[in-house]
């Protein structure tokens, strides 16, 4: 059996980073090209690891579940769960495949795959738009993997949510940027996308446009220098804040590296 | 040094004197200031403080004996000739047997009579049930035109005196006994009819009070603070109108919402608050603290907060509890991808 780490690496892989290849067909026309006609069903696992993953093809449409399939048209199988999450951190980890007619599926898949690296801190975009994707992709990212540590059983995020009354954490990029939430409550994490209107946050971590945004979140500047700079507006309790911060910091070691 | 809006009393008077003081020496100001003015009581001059009126402006200091509903019929007729009766009895007195006079010769006739209720709630402590009064607050709240204040200390009280005497129409000032703990460390606060004070801010449960329940309500959040929980505190010193928009921002930032009073849950702040949030049809975990439809026994006016949970310990343990109430349906913990 995997490690703890290695569990919880994958988590973050599997549940948080993958399913964003959606993100990249909904924002990137171009990759929904990748989709036309496309049907199958590609799945990851590995061999010392009940987790495992598998992402739907369709015509136009892209989806990813959790678990394993009944019938996959292609499995990538690592041979333990550490080289399939170095795999998805960038790092070059052969996999068994079974499945061999299912490989047209992989290589649709391939574009959307590789997008994932976007996420990774060295990749580091010029262009606006891909700013924009890199800071939307990281916002969900971030927050689903932060449920996930809960959920995971990370010491000390569930440290946190257990004695968590109901509280938000909100991001929020403002003139039409992303939002994003984690909720927590009593040993529970829910990740969300857009604004949770049904209570104020507890923090708020509110960026005035994309561009101060993808700035603070891929370290060009400090959480201090970014409030000081306008680039980050935190409302709400500071001490949530930082808690939220240190923990950030964990998911980006758990996905370079663990 | 530091005075009040437009009074002479300072703030190191203030740390001398109790709230029922402080009400006669700003009544006393304003008197001389304000020749409308006229002060009225029932054989309580001194336990009331309004006695201090008298020492200075005799001739407009009326006592009427054991007899507090002439005394709201003849402040009626006072406030028809233009005057501004302020009348000064304990506040069981004020709002249960001269209720009807209140009702009918103030409140029906629009009448610019001033009601200043002391020894309300358990402050009276040790002179037993028959004189605490935890009912004033309902009955004043219905009386169609009245305003209904429930000043936090001494300091507050003296900007609700000065505030109602410039408001038209009957006005229902209750206070304690005088032995309430300050809230405020100086006259630098601000003081206006229907608008409640955020003291602090929270946004994991909501404590709104009213009264001395506001210092125990801001040691409460002193020490869930410590325990990483947040709460805001609003000091709901005006009970009608009350501050709609401030209850309605609380519920909407926490969710979970607490009221304070030394007043019984029916019909006071807990049912004013009440009634915003089911007006609006939105949703809270909801806790009303103070007299659960029971007489108060007798006792020290601390000890009989202990009791009821009205003070820091008993509002501690209830924000405790509704921090685990359910408000909504909590099913989904699914995390969106």
């Amino acid at each position: 059996m995997a490690d703890h780490l290695q569990e919880l690496r994958a988590r973050v892989f599997l549940r948080a980073a993958l399913p964003l290849v959606k993100v990249v067909a909904a924002e990137r026309p171009v990759y929904r090209k990748f989709l036309f006609k496309a049907g199958g069903v590609v799945q990851f696992a590995a061999r010392d690891s009940e987790q495992a993953a598998w992402v739907e093809l369709g015509d136009g449409t892209i989806d990813v579940k959790q678990g394993r399939h009944d019938a996959p048209s292609i499995t990538l199988t690592f041979g333990d769960l550490a080289s399939l999450n170095d795999f998805f951190a960038g790092a070059l980890k052969a996999p068994s495949i079974s499945g061999i007619t299912g490989m047209p599926s992989l290589v649709r898949l391939l574009p959307f795959l590789l997008k994932l690296k976007m996420l990774m801190p060295n990749v580091i975009p010029e262009a606006a738009d891909e700013k924009a994707l890199k800071v939307r992709m990281l916002l969900y990212m971030v927050t689903n993997a932060l449920s996930q540590l809960n959920k995971g059983g990370d010491e000390a995020m569930v440290k946190i949510v257990a004695k968590s009354p109901d509280r938000i954490f909100q991001w929020t990029v403002e003139n039409g940027g992303p939002t994003a939430y984690l909720r927590m409550k009593a040993g529970r994490t829910k990740a969300g996308r857009g604004t949770y209107t049904r209570r104020r946050p507890f923090v708020h971590m509110v960026f005035p446009d994309t561009d101060a945004a993808f700035d603070v979140l891929t370290q060009k500047v400090s959480t201090v220098d970014a409030v000081r700079y306008n680039k980050l507006r935190m409302e709400g309790a500071m001490e949530g804040g930082k808690e939220i911060g240190v923990l950030m910091q964990r998911i980006e070691a758990l996905t370079t590296g663990g | 040094m530091a005075k009040a809006q437009g009074l002479t009393w300072t703030i190191d008077d203030a740390d001398h004197m109790t709230q029922a003081e402080i009400y006669g020496e700003v009544l006393t100001q304003i008197g001389q200031q304000n020749e409308k003015v006229v002060a009225l009581t029932t054989d309580l001059a001194k336990s009331t403080k309004i006695g201090k009126f008298d020492e200075k402006i005799s001739e407009r200091f009326f006592n009427f004996g054991i007899a507090e509903a002439n005394m709201i019929a003849i402040a009626s007729g006072m406030a028809e000739t233009g005057l501004i009766p302020v009348v000064s009895t304990f506040a069981v007195f004020a709002s249960l047997r001269a209720a009807e006079f209140v009702r009918t010769d103030l409140c029906y006739q629009k009448r610019n009579v001033k009601i200043i209720a002391t020894h309300s709630g358990t402050s009276f402590g040790q002179a037993g049930t028959t004189h605490h009064c935890t009912e004033d607050l309902s009955v004043m709240r219905t009386f169609s035109g009245m305003t209904v204040i429930a000043p936090a200390d001494a300091r507050e009280t003296g900007k609700a005196v000065a505030a109602v005497i410039d408001r038209e129409g009957p006005c229902y000032i209750r206070i304690g006994r005088g032995f309430e703990p300050p809230l405020y460390k100086d006259m630098e606060f601000d003081f206006e009819i229907g608008k409640a004070n955020r003291l602090r801010d929270g946004t994991d449960v909501a404590v709104i009070a009213c009264g001395p329940c506001v210092v125990h309500a801001m040691d409460a959040a002193e020490q869930a603070a410590a325990q990483g929980v947040s709460v805001r505190v609003l000091n709901m010193h005006t009970i009608k109108p009350i501050d709609e928009a401030a209850i309605l921002e609380a519920v909407m930032d926490t969710r979970r919402v607490i009221t304070v009073e030394d007043h019984s849950v029916i019909g006071g702040l807990g049912s004013a608050v009440a009634e915003v949030i089911a007006k609006s049809g939105k949703g809270c975990a909801y806790r009303m603290l103070g007299y659960q439809d029971e007489f108060s026994i007798v006792g020290y006016p601390d000890d009989l907060m202990h009791k009821y949970k009205i003070d820091a310990d008993g509002i501690m343990e209830t924000i405790g509890e509704v921090l685990k109430a359910e408000f909504e349906e909590d099913e989904d913990w699914e995390d969106e991808d």
